[in-house]
C-alpha cells in the first residue's frame, strides 16, 4: 500500500465548534501559519449550525470541543465509521465520556484545550492523515469483501472450463486469469460476466444464499 | 548563549561576535535604552543549554539571543514557554516549527534549501547523494531537499548520517565515489564538515577526479569562518545557499564588516549566522525602545513589522510567522576564504516555515513498485 501523506494544509478550512472564550485564538493563529482559515459555526439551542451537505472531505476539517454535549450531528459511514470531513476532537474535560463522544463521531485527532500552539500542527497532521488512511483502508476493504464474494464465480468458471474445455485446473485458472486481464477486469468480475454469458437457467438460491451471506458478513465485522 | 566551545564553536563564535557587535553600536547610539549582555556558554551540551535558559530568565532576563543547532533550540523552547521570555534564534533552520517564544532572525527552508534546489537541477544536474551530521536539521533538510529534487524530476542516491563532531568520514567517501552522482548535498555541521570536505578532495584528487568541477558539494551551512578551518587544500569551488555573503557590495555590509574586523580582529570572520545574530539584537534593541517594557509579549507585539537595514539589504519581521524577510543566494568559495555570488534575489522574500506556499499537496510516495506480480 502507498498512502500519500498530506503534509500541506493551504487552503483548508477548519470549522470550530466551542463557544468562544478566548483561548481558541493561538488555535485560530496557529491555523492561520499552516494556510488554514477558521469559522465558528452558530451554537443554537445547543446545536452548531453546520450546513452538513456543503463540506468537502479535501478542504474542510472540523474541530468538536467535547465539553458541547451533542452540538455536532454528523452521520459517520457505518462500514469505515467516517464522518463526511476529518474531526479533531477538542478535549477539555478528560472524562472517558466526552472522550467516546469524540470518538463516536469519528474524531481522529486530538488538542487538549487550552490549545498550544506547539500541538496544532501534529494534530492536524495526524488527524488529516488518520482520516485519508482509515478512507483508503475501507476502500480497500470494501474492495475484497467483493472479491471475496466473487470468488464462487471463479470456482463455477474453472469447474465449466474443465468439464466443457478438456482443461486441468491449472490450465482453465490460467486461461480465465489471462482472458480477465485481456479484458482489464477483475478475475471475479470477469468470471460472474463469464457464466451470465453461458448460463442457461439462473441459480436463483445460490444468488439469494450469496447476499443473506453477504449481509450477515457485515454485521459480524 | 552561545557554544563557543565544542565542536561546532567556530561558528558559535562568528554568532557571538556579530551580537556584541550589534549591543555596541546600540550602546553608542541609542537615547533610550541600555542594553547589558550576560554571556554564557553551553559547550555544545543539550543539558547545559537547558539549565543555563533556566539560570537566565530566573534570574529576571527575558530576552535572550542564542542557539546554533535546532535541537540545542527545541531544548530550551520549554524553559521560554514556562517562564514567558524571548528566545531569539539567529541561524538558518530546517522550518516547521514557530514558537510564540521565539523570534527567527534566521533563513526559513524557503530561503536556503529551496533556492540551492533550483540552482542545482537547473545548472549543476538531478543525481544526489545527501550526507548530514545525524540530528534533527539534517534529517529534515534532507527530506525537504529530496521532495523537491524529486518533483523537479531528479533522484537522491543515498543519504548518510555521522554523528555529531565525528570525522570517520571514509566509508561515506568511498560511497559517494562508487555512486557518482551529480553533487554531494551536505548536512554536516562544525568539525564533521571540515573533516568531509578535506578528505573527499583528497580521495577525489587522488582519482583524479577534479571534485569541484565534477562531484561538487552543496550546503546550506558552509559560511566564511569554517572555510579556513577546512584548510586551502580544499578550501574553493563548494557551494553554499546563505541570505549573507561577506563579500556583498552595499554600504551597509561595508559599514558590518569594517565596524567587525575592528572589534574582533583575532575572528573568527564574520559570517550569515553573525550578520543573523547582529540583525536580532538590533530587533531586539528597536522593540524594545518602542514597547518601553522587556516583557515578552510586548516586545514580540513591538518586533512585529520593525524593518531594518541590514547587511544584507532590507530585513523585516513577519507578523503572522515571526520569521524574518531575507534575501536568497547562492556562493561559490574561492581560495581567498569568501564566496563569489553567483545568484541572488532581487529582493527580500517572504518567509514560509511551513512550506505552505512553496511545497507539493501531498509527501512524495514512498517508493513502491508500479507494477507487481499477483
Amino acid at each position: 500500500m502507498s498512502s500519500r501523506l498530506l503534509q500541506n494544509f493551504k487552503g483548508g478550512r477548519a470549522i470550530v465548534v466551542t463557544r468562544r472564550g478566548g483561548w481558541e485564538s493561538t488555535l485560530e493563529t496557529t491555523l492561520a501559519k499552516l494556510g488554514v482559515s477558521t469559522e465558528y459555526p452558530e451554537i443554537i439551542d445547543g446545536r452548531a449550525q453546520i450546513d452538513v451537505t456543503s463540506l468537502q472531505a479535501d478542504r474542510d476539517i472540523l474541530f468538536v470541543d467535547g465539553d458541547l454535549e451533542g452540538a455536532v450531528a454528523i452521520e459517520v459511514h457505518p462500514a469505515s465509521r467516517l464522518p463526511p470531513v476529518p474531526v479533531i476532537g477538542l478535549v477539555g474535560v478528560e472524562a472517558p465520556s466526552r472522550l467516546k463522544a469524540l470518538v463516536n463521531l469519528g474524531a481522529t485527532s486530538f488538542l487538549r484545550k487550552p490549545v498550544h500552539g506547539g500541538a496544532v500542527y501534529t494534530s492536524l497532521f495526524m488527524g488529516i492523515n488518520q482520516f485519508l488512511l482509515r478512507a483508503e483502508m475501507s476502500e480497500r476493504l470494501q474492495d475484497l469483501e467483493e472479491r471475496r464474494r466473487g470468488r464462487r464465480a471463479v470456482i463455477r468458471a474453472v469447474v465449466l472450463l474443465m468439464q466443457h474445455g478438456g482443461l486441468d485446473e491449472e490450465g482453465a485458472y490460467s486461461q480465465l486469469r489471462r482472458e480477465s486481464m485481456r479484458a482489464r477486469q477483475n478475475m471475479e468480475l470477469y468470471c460472474e460476466e463469464f457464466l451470465s454469458k453461458r448460463a442457461k437457467p439462473p441459480d436463483t438460491s445460490g444468488r439469494t444464499t450469496g447476499i443473506m451471506l453477504q449481509g450477515g458478513n457485515k454485521q459480524a465485522i | 548563549m552561545f557554544s563557543t566551545t565544542g565542536s561546532y564553536s567556530v561558528v558559535a563564535r562568528s554568532i557571538l561576535n556579530g551580537a556584541l557587535l550589534a549591543f555596541e553600536e546600540v550602546n553608542a547610539t541609542s537615547k533610550n535604552i541600555e542594553l547589558e549582555p550576560v554571556v554564557v556558554n553551553p559547550s555544545g551540551d543539550l543539558a547545559r543549554y537547558r539549565s543555563l535558559s533556566l539560570e537566565l530568565l530566573g534570574s529576571g532576563i527575558r530576552q535572550v539571543v542564542g542557539c546554533y543547532t535546532s535541537s540545542s533550540r527545541k531544548e530550551v523552547i520549554p524553559c521560554f514557554e514556562k517562564f514567558d521570555g524571548l528566545l531569539w534564534y539567529p541561524s538558518h533552520y530546517e522550518g516547521f516549527e514557530s514558537s510564540d517564544n521565539v523570534i527567527y532572525t534566521g533563513a526559513a527552508p524557503n530561503q536556503h534549501v529551496l533556492p540551492l534546489v533550483d540552482y542545482l537541477a537547473s545548472r549543476v544536474g538531478s543525481r544526489a547523494f545527501c550526507i548530514g551530521s545525524n540530528y534533527i536539521w539534517a534529517w529534515e533538510n534532507n527530506r525537504i531537499f529530496r521532495e523537491a529534487l524529486i518533483a523537479r524530476g531528479g533522484t537522491v542516491l543515498a543519504e548518510r548520517y555521522l554523528s555529531m563532531g565525528d570525522t570517520e568520514v571514509d566509508q561515506v567517501i568511498a560511497a559517494i565515489i562508487e555512486q557518482r552522482p551529480d553533487f554531494v548535498f551536505n548536512n554536516l555541521i562544525g568539525t564533521s564538515a571540515y573533516a568531509f570536505f578535506r578528505a573527499f578532495r583528497a580521495a577525489c584528487r587522488a582519482r583524479g577526479i577534479d571534485q569541484a568541477a565534477e562531484i561538487p558539494v552543496a550546503s546550506c551551512t558552509l559560511s566564511e569562518p569554517e572555510l579556513p578551518e577546512i584548510g586551502p587544500d580544499a578550501i574553493d569551488g563548494h557551494l553554499s545557499s546563505s541570505v549573507y555573503f561577506s563579500s556583498l557590495n552595499s554600504p551597509e555590509n561595508a559599514a558590518f564588516i569594517n565596524a567587525y574586523a575592528q572589534s574582533f580582529p583575532d575572528g573568527p570572520a564574520s559570517s550569515a549566522d553573525a550578520e543573523s545574530s547582529y540583525i536580532a539584537v538590533k530587533l531586539l534593541a528597536a522593540a524594545l525602545s518602542q514597547a518601553g517594557s522587556d516583557d515578552a509579549r510586548r516586545v514580540r507585539a513591538a518586533v512585529a513589522d520593525q524593518r531594518l537595514r541590514a547587511p544584507q539589504g532590507e530585513v523585516r519581521i513577519d507578523r503572522q510567522t515571526f520569521h524574518a524577510w531575507l534575501t536568497p543566494r547562492i556562493g561559490r568559495s574561492s581560495v581567498n576564504g569568501q564566496f563569489e555570488v553567483l545568484l541572488e534575489s532581487r529582493e527580500p522574500i517572504a518567509p514560509d516555515p511551513y512550506l505552505v506556499q512553496s511545497s507539493p499537496r501531498f509527501a512524495s510516495a514512498m517508493r513502491s513498485p508500479l507494477l507487481k506480480v499477483v
